[in-house]
């Protein structure tokens, strides 16, 4: 057995070791009902759509880091859900959202949000001319 | 449908790009089998196949050029026909922003991937010397799968033919089904959709160019060692494989680093790495190609880890592919924040990566036995030895990151198998990557240093070891005294990220030391000690950035993951400034004071005040942060930060929003739908009182005071009211000067808008009508005085005082060459006895005569300066009486108005961040030294 081999099974036993332990990190994509069964308080993602037709209030004056809107899970459940941020360039848009965030007193308050929008390039929406 | 002629249609370009796509596909397999058969023949040549295969790269080369022309010549003449140039520009698109339009498509960036690879091809055939037919063999292979990107034909297989590539000059029509093709002529009524407005800036016009070179430069040492493998000349290649691997090394790194300065100077993530997908799977390959140069060192020196190299940079070609397939494939969608979407060629690009990965591999597994290993071991006080288990160190880092990045397309295969299969994904991205990171880049500096002090094959170890330990003795007591006075500036409390800080320090003195006290002026090793300086000093950076990195529009120190049990409140970033009111943030005052416009671009000027604890000032800065609306005002397109750049700190500021009515047309038409006014009807010094407030009518002009009317324009009509709006509840008062006027036919109005009120005045359009009647329906009475002159009209003396030389009047603009002049008229009423006086403004401008009226309201008189006679000095003057509707004056006022004078702000402070970039810089420096050195001592 070479020296090195030893320390290349040290480090790869270290490797594994980081890697079982990173590996708590990966979570499942949760929806609403699950998501507010959870106890320990930790962060989650949920993957849904915004509800276009409910209100989405942001009012900046009285607090720029509170937007709010509809979002239905892939479960078909529509819930209101806080966003601790402002509300986002083009939000009415988006085909879809994934949120990360928890329950909190029976409300889901998101701490990030990635947004997915139809890409302006790839619509086969011809421009017409006279419309612009 | 009988065919329809087309007109307008320019259809050679696309014919001849069809044809230089063929040749350029054809030439390239021309080239690839004439190299291997150059190769199969190099020991007795039978004919001359190099020949051969050098001129058919060539002709590839050159008709990929020819097809790159082709696409620009399209795009530059924006040739809507072709489906290239309706996607990429438009009509308003900058010139300078071609090239970046060029290769944000897909086929674009594949020609960018080409072009690369043909000009490093080229310096190969120059320079290459006796590796050139087995090297170019396989490069010519890798053009062949790039250029079948290209190719844009159906092939026969499965489900209706499936496609091979995308031919990057196809028509519209070809692709696209709409019902507009119909119309024979339908370029008349299109245009392009243009580049998308985040990609138009100068990054977009190097970052992708750089980063392309860097992937095409990671193509050649993969051909060396598989030519190596190959030719069965297990040590020829390493010495032009270690310069092309520190080339690589370096461009990659380059493009890397541009990228992430383009994310941190003109996007709004706050910040320059964020861990995301696509930027994970550019690094990966860039780790494994530097784990690759540090084998390949060793390699050199002592002959061990020859399989070490290979493996490495058979890996970093294909994990440059597969970082292609990532980031093309739209498998990443709910990941990632670069927004990509599929084109149809996933599976093309898998099977790239697994025949180039299953044919270097199995090359690699043939000869492995082959492969010369000394019998005798690494000695564990030798360079080699600390050095193998760094680079081991970083393929395991590497792995790491890309086992986490390729959550998505593990969850995609195991539901191709387990349709019910829950996907997999890491919560907190940066969390988890900087948790394992944190340790590989612990265990890199430490080695980078402790592997300096050591000698290849531990040379002489019995003499030498008793230096060795003193060295590392006296290095390590620095590092603990520099890493005491390092942890006071950031302030860290984990002892993980001091244990990093303390290494990243005890290599930067290591190398600091080699470097000016040992190499003394030997370039060869310089290079290396630059490079992990750096390296040092980027850890540095990370660091500080990272843990003093503070919202300042906030109250909390915070980067999410670097800090343990953050909670959400910890979180909130955005601050409302409201125009001219300071705000105390943590440690700034900050105000907002002007917006200004610049073409379609927004930009507000925040003056920011650094205060220390006794709440004294201590600097004072403005950053301008702006938005950029699209080219009609519709809508926002995009936001640009401010940055302020000092050498330890920086002040990062974004707009995060905007009120409503400034958004886009749509929310501000929604607010204007919700304002409920009402009408009140004024008189000349009465009191008016609505819901909340009281307002007194002032005065009353008949020109436009508004700040926002246009100097020059010339009003036919106009009215101001003058009003003090008190508010019933505070005591506030403001002025209001709302007006209303007809231009022409065009009434301009001029409300009025007291956001700390919340209202808005408007003057009812009826007014103006009420004036043109009066207008219309005056007399005018002609008459001449000259100077101290009296003129009886009716009941009123008028006399003519003085001529004022430097004349006002509301809509009067002062222009160089004017002759202007008013005259000062004392108008008093003999009855009354009340005098007024008004000063009726003459005009020359162009040799055009014209004059500006005035009123004198109370009278109801109307005056105007017409002409001036030189010669008698007498001056010709006109009056009408007519009482003007001075009364019941029509206002309409809303008091729901949401306020339109504040922003959302965020505004973050970064501590060291320049570090960072200083450290990168010297990291790339460090490796283009290293090459150019290794390439002057023999090519």
């Amino acid at each position: 057995m070479k020296k090195i081999h030893i320390v290349a099974g040290l480090l790869m036993a270290g490797a594994v070791l980081l890697f079982v332990i990173t590996s708590t990190d990966f979570g499942t994509y949760y929806t609403f009902a699950e998501a507010e069964l959870l106890e320990d308080g930790r962060n989650v993602k949920i993957i849904g759509q915004l509800s276009k037709d409910k209100e989405m209030v942001y009012n900046p004056e009285i607090d720029p880091n509170r937007f709010t809107f509809y979002m239905t899970d892939e479960e078909g459940d529509e819930r209101m859900v806080v966003l601790l941020s402002e509300k986002p360039q083009d939000f009415e848009m988006s085909e879809q959202l994934v949120l990360t965030g928890r329950f909190r007193d029976g409300t889901f308050v998101a701490r990030e949000m990635l947004m997915k929008c139809p890409s302006k390039y790839q619509d086969d929406e011809i421009f017409v001319r006279s419309e612009i | 449908m009988s065919e329809i002629q087309y007109i307008g249609e320019t259809l050679w370009p696309g014919q001849l790009g069809h044809l230089l796509i063929i040749i350029s596909f054809v030439s390239a397999i021309g080239a690839t089998i004439a190299y291997f058969l150059a190769e199969k023949e190099r020991e007795n040549p039978v004919s001359n196949w190099l020949g051969t295969a050098n001129w058919s790269y060539v002709i590839h080369g050159v008709s990929i050029f020819g097809l790159m022309a082709v696409i620009f010549y399209i795009m530059l003449n924006r040739m809507y026909e072709y489906a290239y140039a309706f996607n990429h520009v438009s009509d308003d698109l900058p010139f300078k922003y071609t090239f970046s339009a060029f290769w944000e498509g897909q086929e674009g960036s594949f020609l960018l991937w080409m072009f690369w690879h043909i000009i490093l091809g080229w310096v190969i055939i120059w320079k290459g010397g006796q590796w050139r037919p087995a090297v170019m063999t396989f490069l010519s292979l890798i053009q062949v799968f790039l250029t079948s990107k290209i190719l844009g034909t159906y092939l026969p297989f499965g489900d209706g033919g499936s496609k091979l590539g995308i031919n990057p000059t196809v028509l519209l029509r070809d692709v696209q089904d709409a019902p507009i093709f119909a119309n024979a002529e339908y370029l008349e009524l299109i245009t392009g959709s243009g580049l998308n407005i985040l990609l138009q800036n100068y990054w977009m016009t190097i970052h992708p160019p750089v980063t392309f070179l860097g992937f095409a430069a990671l193509s050649i040492p993969f051909c060396f060692a598989l030519a190596g493998l190959w030719r069965r000349d297990y040590k020829g290649w390493l010495d032009p494989g270690l310069k092309w691997g520190l080339f690589a090394g370096f461009a990659l790194g380059t493009g890397i680093l541009l990228g992430s300065v383009w994310a941190y100077e003109a996007l709004t993530f706050g910040g320059y790495w964020a861990w995301d997908p696509v930027e994970n799977m550019s690094l990966v390959p860039w780790l494994i190609i530097i784990a690759g140069i540090h084998t390949n060192l060793i390699a050199k020196s002592t002959g061990h880890s020859i399989r070490a190299t290979m493996v490495f940079y058979i890996l970093a070609f294909c994990l440059i592919v597969y970082s292609t397939y990532l980031v093309r494939s739209g498998i990443l969608e709910d990941t990632s924040v670069h927004a990509f979407t599929e084109m149809g060629l996933e599976n093309q690009l898998i099977f790239f990566i697994l025949f180039f990965l299953i044919l270097g591999l199995t090359l690699f597994f043939m000869r492995y036995r082959e492969i010369p290993n000394p019998k005798k071991e690494e000695d564990w006080n030798s360079r080699e030895f600390w050095m193998f288990i760094g680079s081991m160190v970083i393929v395991i880092g590497s792995i790491l990151i890309t086992y986490s990045t390729s959550l998505p397309v593990m969850n995609a295969i195991m539901q191709f198998f387990d349709p019910f299969y829950q996907s997999r994904v890491v919560e907190d991205p940066i969390e988890h990557y900087n948790a394992h990171q944190l340790w590989i880049a612990t265990l890199m500096a430490l080695l980078s240093g402790i592997s300096i002090y050591l000698r290849y094959r531990g040379a002489n170890w019995l003499n030498y070891r008793k230096k060795f330990f003193t060295q590392t003795g006296i290095a390590l007591l620095l590092t603990a005294v520099l890493t005491w006075a390092t942890i006071q500036w950031i302030q860290v409390v984990a002892w993980q990220y001091i244990l990093l800080i303390f290494a990243a320090l005890f290599s930067f003195i290591v190398n600091m030391d080699h470097l000016l006290f040992r190499i003394k002026g030997n370039l060869k090793a310089s290079g290396s000690a630059i490079a992990h300086i750096g390296f040092a000093t980027m850890i540095i950076g990370i660091m500080a950035s990272g843990i003093n990195k503070t919202y300042v529009s906030s109250n909390v120190f915070a980067q999410s993951g670097m800090l343990e049990g953050m909670e959400d409140e910890d979180l909130l970033r955005n601050i409302v400034l409201i125009k001219n009111e300071p705000i105390f943030m943590r440690g700034y005052i900050a105000t907002y004071e002007t917006d200004r416009f610049d073409g379609n671009e927004r930009s507000f000027d925040i003056r920011f005040v650094e205060i220390d604890e006794e709440g004294r000032g201590l600097d004072s800065f403005v950053l301008s942060p702006n938005v950029i609306y699209d080219k009609n005002f519709t809508q926002i397109e995009a936001a640009n930060p401010d940055i302020r750049r000092q050498p330890l700190i920086d002040i990062f500021t974004r707009i995060a929003r905007l009120p409503a009515q400034q958004i886009d047309l749509e929310s501000a038409q929604a607010v204007e739908d919700s304002l409920r006014f009402e009408t009140y009807y004024m008189n000349l010094g009465d009191t008016t009182f609505t819901s909340r407030h009281y307002i007194v009518l002032e005065e009353i002009h008949h020109s436009i005071l508004h700040p926002d009317k246009e100097g020059s324009a010339e009003d036919d009509i106009a009215l101001t009211l003058k009003m003090r709006v008190h508010s019933l509840d505070k005591d506030s008062a403001f002025t209001a000067l709302p007006g209303i006027a007809l231009r022409g036919s065009f009434v301009f109005r001029y409300p009025e808008q007291i956001d700390p009120l919340n209202m808005r005045i408007h003057l009812a359009d009826t007014l103006i009508e009420d004036l043109f009647h009066t207008e219309k329906e005056l007399n005018y009475t002609e008459f001449q005085l000259a100077q101290g002159d009296r003129f009886q009209y009716d009941e009123y003396e008028i006399t003519f005082l003085n001529v004022n030389q430097e004349p006002w009047h509301p809509s009067y603009d002062e222009r160089d060459g004017d002759i202007a002049l008013s005259a000062i008229l004392e108008v008093v009423n003999t009855e009354t006895g009340a005098e007024y006086r008004t000063e009726p403004v003459y005009m020359i401008r162009d040799n055009i005569q014209s004059n500006f009226k005035t009123m004198v309201p109370e009278a109801g008189l109307h005056f105007r300066f017409t002409r001036v006679d030189p010669n008698t000095g007498k001056m010709t003057f006109m009056v009408a009486e007519q009482p003007m509707k001075i009364q019941n004056l029509p206002v309409q006022i809303a008091e729901n108005v949401p306020r339109s004078d504040f922003i959302v702000l965020e505004a973050i402070r970064f501590e060291g961040l320049n570090f960072f970039w200083v450290g990168s810089f010297m990291m790339m420096i460090g490796l283009l030294f290293s090459m150019i050195v290794r390439l002057r001592n023999k090519m």
